[in-house]
């Protein structure tokens, strides 16, 4: 039976539907993301425990540590009202997003970065929308933002992060940890810092981490909810507090003698020792809620 | 029959933190291990205190004789209580700086005022409700006085800020404004809470780091 006359042209259809389903998103993916207008890239020896700076207004901020004694630098934006440049003052780099003209256009100010660095390099970062990424630098690290979220892997040293509105996420972070945002969130992940500080004021803070021994741990919203987790054989001494929310505990604490003029007077509180108390751990919320759970 | 109580403790507490021989309450403290407890903490915190005064950092002798003329004024400090006053120095000593820049010079009273309080927190009990009213009251019309002209400056150069950092600042300030406001009701409704009142001067200190980060339009401007 030989196939029917339409056939033919409905087959030429399909194919022509196949080859447009193809094409037009491959068009539309190659339109969404143009080659960039200006690529920059350079290479700086440096010598033990370089410092890096970066300012830049928006885009994305990639710094991953590498074995060479080498600052890698590689940026890209499409104005070209705006350069990007990185210069050398002995052990010092300077990367920079510039103006060119008088009036940037907003949408004008992007450049992205990607910057290898050795892994004790000490890195001082200013972006104000967008993102900063840090994966492996062991170096202290200052970083300041407007809206950028900031995401750390894998990092050491003295680090202060402060946003206005950016999110902060740290994952496997040792050594000493100060955050403040107002709005911004934090969670905390196998963290390894034997010191933290965190202050939101709108914004939830969940920390899973170790509480090592002589460690300080001092978490503190206005309004959001702040969840710890334990383990049984975790060791601290817990004092929290919400003024006009919640706290609930799932840590059997055991209750300090004598101390019965310091047990807080005001709002839902919890307070007492795990194990041996050994880090002391100070969790403090306005209205919001403080959980302290039990890791799964 | 011992004539001080718990309730007494407390008019007796100069004499037991100052050390100065025997007290009335000697006998209370032998007899009471909460109110002796209560000594010791407080004692413990004084020496450690103490300690912070010999911290390196020393600001300038006028920013000492301003803060005091300042807390003698809300009564948070007397004559005697210059040991205090000292210990506020390690503190200042880890105060941003940067708050006095000729932007916000203003702001830097703002982290003063607040120290000042958070200095006084150990006195607290001394003070009763009305009293916190009325110093809280006169600092915060003097800290919104100073945050002020900070506030309309930014506010007049707003337009030419990136139009998401814009809306961030004006996001933020709205709530950080709307916290002032929510902790100034409860230090009214409450004006013995510590915890309040630490919210309360944290809120102002937010709004005063709030400005000064967009006080500074980096290399690149804003």
């Amino acid at each position: 039976m030989s196939d029917p006359a339409y056939l033919p042209r409905l087959r030429a259809g399909r194919m022509a539907a196949t080859m447009v389903a193809l094409l037009v998103p491959g068009m539309l993916l190659f339109g969404a993301s143009p080659a960039s207008a200006d690529h920059l890239e350079k290479r700086f020896k440096v010598e033990a425990r370089p410092v890096v700076t970066i300012h830049n207004p928006d885009g994305l901020i990639s710094v991953k540590a590498w074995t060479k004694r080498q600052v890698q630098v590689q940026a890209d934006h499409d104005s070209s009202n705006i350069e990007v440049d990185a210069v050398q003052t002995g052990n010092r780099i300077d990367i920079l997003t510039r103006q060119l003209s008088d009036t940037v256009a907003p949408g004008d100010w992007r450049a992205d970065y990607e910057i290898r660095v050795p892994e004790d390099a000490e890195l001082q970062i200013h972006n104000d929308t967008g993102g900063v990424r840090v994966n492996d630098v062991l170096g202290d690290m200052n970083v300041e933002t407007i809206e950028a979220s900031v995401n750390l892997e894998d990092t050491a040293g003295y680090l202060t992060i402060k946003t206005i509105g950016g999110s902060f996420e740290c994952v496997r972070c040792a050594g000493r940890l100060e955050v403040s945002s107002i709005s911004g969130s934090f969670r905390f992940t196998d963290l390894h810092s034997y010191q933290v500080t965190a202050r939101t004021w709108k914004g939830d803070i969940f920390f899973n981490g170790e509480f090592l021994p002589n460690g300080t741990y001092n978490l503190k919203n206005h309004s959001g909810l702040i969840e710890v987790r334990f383990s049984p054989g975790d060791s601290f001494d817990l004092r929290a507090t919400s003024l006009k929310g919640r706290v609930q505990n799932e840590a059997k604490l055991m209750q300090p003698p004598n101390h019965a003029f310091f047990v807080p007077r005001v709002g839902e509180s919890s307070f007492g020792t795990f194990n041996a108390g050994q880090a002391k751990v100070e969790l403090t919320s306005f209205d919001g809620t403080i959980s302290i759970l039990k890791r799964e | 029959m011992d004539s001080v109580g718990c309730k007494e403790l407390l008019g007796h507490l100069d004499a037991l933190l100052e050390g100065e021989g025997r007290s009335a309450a000697d006998g209370h403290l032998r007899d009471c291990p909460s109110c002796r407890s209560l000594v010791e903490d407080l004692q413990a915190i004084r020496k450690a205190a103490r300690g912070l005064a010999t911290l390196d950092a020393e600001p300038p002798a006028r920013v000492w004789a301003s803060l005091r003329v300042r807390l003698e004024e809300e009564g948070l400090i007397g004559q005697g209580r210059r040991g205090w006053l000292a210990d506020v120095r390690g503190w200042l000593g880890a105060m941003p700086w940067r708050l006095s820049r000729p932007a916000l010079a203003g702001a830097s009273l703002v982290a003063l005022l607040a120290l000042g309080f958070a200095l006084s927190r150990p006195f607290e009990t001394r003070l009763n409700g009305s009293r916190w009213t009325r110093s809280t009251q006169r600092s915060t019309m003097l800290l919104n006085a100073q945050l002020n002209a900070p506030e309309v400056r930014t506010d007049s150069v707003l337009a030419t800020f990136n139009p998401v950092v814009a809306a961030s600042y004006q996001r933020n300030l709205a709530l950080v404004d709307n916290y002032i406001q929510l902790c100034e009701k409860s230090v009214r409704e409450d004006p013995e809470n510590e915890l309040a009142r630490d919210y309360l001067y944290d809120a102002y200190q937010q709004k005063a780091n709030l400005l000064t980060q967009m006080s500074e339009p980096g290399d690149y401007g804003r």
